[in-house]
């Protein structure tokens, strides 16, 4: 059975507030040789309100900003905001990320760029990182293959083509195994999450019992207890009921204000206030590697999903080669310099 | 006019006739070795270039070192090339997106953030929660097929009672696994 539609359902219910003035924005990185960066912003919204407070990507009055009105062809009127600056470094970008008031600004976010020369080409590298959100969450390779990681980093389209392709059916159960596997790496990162923070605030006042070591080691069984009571989760926890059942009375009523703290904690890294986007780059040269989407004219791709940093980096890099002419010259010359002077030594010899 | 060609004819015979007077020789001869002697020279320099140039061939060491690095610098050249080709090759049989997509494809409604809302909906700060258009249409469409499979899954339930009981069993089981309040 679909799973799907029944979680929505559920989450109908839970949405407290909906709001539908959230720009889809799309941030293109055009990355030039000399290291300098043209950083582009589009976003696209059915209303004219672009707050700064509500936008994913940080930018300011030094950007060159144009807005436009687009109308379809169905009479529907999309409000588009463009800024766009040049930027010497990436540390200018970093800057930028450090000082962001916007609707992000509780992740962390950097930029990178590299250049090795390596004679006959010029490598190029720029990546553009978000840092994890949970410490001691668990890899998410470690519940994926590498098939299945790809597909659930793919953008939602990918998937699509591949769920309405003709393997349809193979990727339809493909789909609800990543779902699967995907719900019991959540589960495993939470209660590994709640457990390290709920032992480093009871560190010097519990007993052996609530030790990291003595906590990691019944994680599966506390795995098993939230998955089994996931509907009714919250008033069990409020209840104090969930809590006895995993540390024991006493300790449940010695160490509530800890494990309540630790699971606001828990609670405020899974659900951050994260509005999602895109990542373009455009990389000088010919590209040669890269773990995005790229189209036909090689500008790459990225979704930036919450879940992509729950519990590793999301690093969006592409990599790109320019050969060096002039070394190519050089290199020509010497050889045939060499071959020359072989040449006449065999000639003369003879 | 007979008078005038007689005397033409006159002059051009004593011109012939008049040999030059040679009064430098030694002139002529220095001017004709200079021009032999020149071009030898041009030959001499041609060759000390070359000889300059490619001296080192005859130089053992030297050589050895020289083809060395050419050897060096074409295997270099051929294995860069090869990564190179290898990485484009990969990307190229990667999938290709539609550029226009570039908007379009954010619908993130996975599995495992149902799950945190599940666990957490109480905990959901007031107008903060945030959904795109498209999301709220998908969220329609899911709450209409939803409602329309529900529907035809009770007539289903309804109108076998074996099912209607193996269901009840279930959920019954299901309930037992739970934790007692």
């Amino acid at each position: 059975m679909n799973r799907q539609p029944l979680k929505l359902i559920v989450l109908m219910i839970l949405l407290i507030v909906v709001s539908c003035d959230e720009p889809e924005t799309v941030v293109t990185n055009i990355v030039h040789a000399d290291g300098t960066i043209t950083r582009k912003i589009e976003m696209r919204s059915l209303q004219n309100k672009f707050d700064m407070e509500g936008l994913q990507v940080p930018f300011d009055d030094t950007w060159t900003i144009t807005d436009s009105i687009e109308v379809s062809e169905k009479g529907d009127t999309t409000w588009v905001k463009r800024a766009g600056k040049l930027f010497r470094t990436v540390d200018e970008i970093n800057h930028s990320y450090k000082l962001d008031s916007g609707a992000n600004k509780s992740i962390i976010r950097s930029t990178g760029f590299e250049k090795r020369f390596r004679w006959f080409n010029t490598d190029y590298r720029f990546a553009e990182i978000i840092d994890k959100k949970m410490e001691f969450g668990y890899p998410l390779a470690d519940f994926l293959n590498k098939e299945e990681l790809g597909f659930f980093y793919s953008p939602e389209s990918i998937k699509e083509v591949y769920q309405n392709g003709p393997d349809s059916l193979k990727f339809r159960v493909f789909g609800d195994t990543i779902n699967y596997k995907t719900d019991l790496w959540m589960s495993k990162s939470l209660v590994s999450e709640w457990i390290g923070i709920f032992s480093k605030l009871t560190k010097s006042k519990a007993g052996d019992d609530l030790s990291l070591q003595s906590l990691k080691a019944r994680e599966d069984e506390f795995v098993n207890t939230l998955t089994r009571n996931e509907q009714n989760f919250d008033s069990l926890w409020s209840g104090g009921i969930m809590l006895r059942e995993l540390i024991g009375e006493q300790n449940a009523l010695k160490f509530k204000t800890e494990a309540d703290s630790a699971i606001n904690i828990v609670t405020n890294k899974l659900l951050l206030d994260f509005k999602e986007y895109s990542v373009r780059i455009i990389m000088p040269g010919k590209l040669t590697g890269t773990n995005g989407y790229k189209d036909s004219s090689e500008v790459l791709l990225w979704p930036v999903k919450s879940d992509f940093f729950l519990t590793d980096s999301y690093e969006m890099w592409a990599e790109s080669k320019v050969p060096n002419t002039w070394s190519w010259i050089v290199s020509g010359l010497f050889l045939l310099f060499v071959l020359t002077g072989l040449v006449i030594r065999i000639k003369r010899k003879g | 006019m007979e008078k005038s060609d007689e005397k033409l004819d006159r002059v051009i015979n004593l011109l012939r006739n008049t040999k030059p007077l040679l009064g430098s020789t030694v002139d002529i001869e220095r001017e004709v070795i200079n021009e032999i002697s020149k071009k030898h020279q041009n030959r001499l320099v041609i060759s000390d270039i070359i000889d300059f140039l490619f001296g080192w061939a005859y130089i053992g060491w030297v050589r050895r070192s020289l083809i060395t690095a050419s050897v060096l610098l074409v295997v270099f050249f051929v294995w860069q090339q090869g990564i190179i080709i290898k990485q484009i090759n990969y990307l190229s049989s990667q999938p290709v997106i539609v550029e226009s997509e570039a908007r379009s494809y954010l619908t993130d409604f996975s599995g495992n953030k149902m799950m945190l809302f599940k666990l957490f909906g109480n905990k959901l700060p007031a107008q903060n929660v945030t959904i795109s258009k498209k999301q709220m249409d998908t969220l329609l469409e899911s709450v209409n097929d939803l409602q329309t499979k529900y529907k035809d899954l009770i007539d289903l339930i309804e109108e076998d009672p074996e099912l209607k009981k193996y269901i009840e069993n279930k959920l019954t089981e299901l309930n037992r696994t739970k934790i007692k309040l």
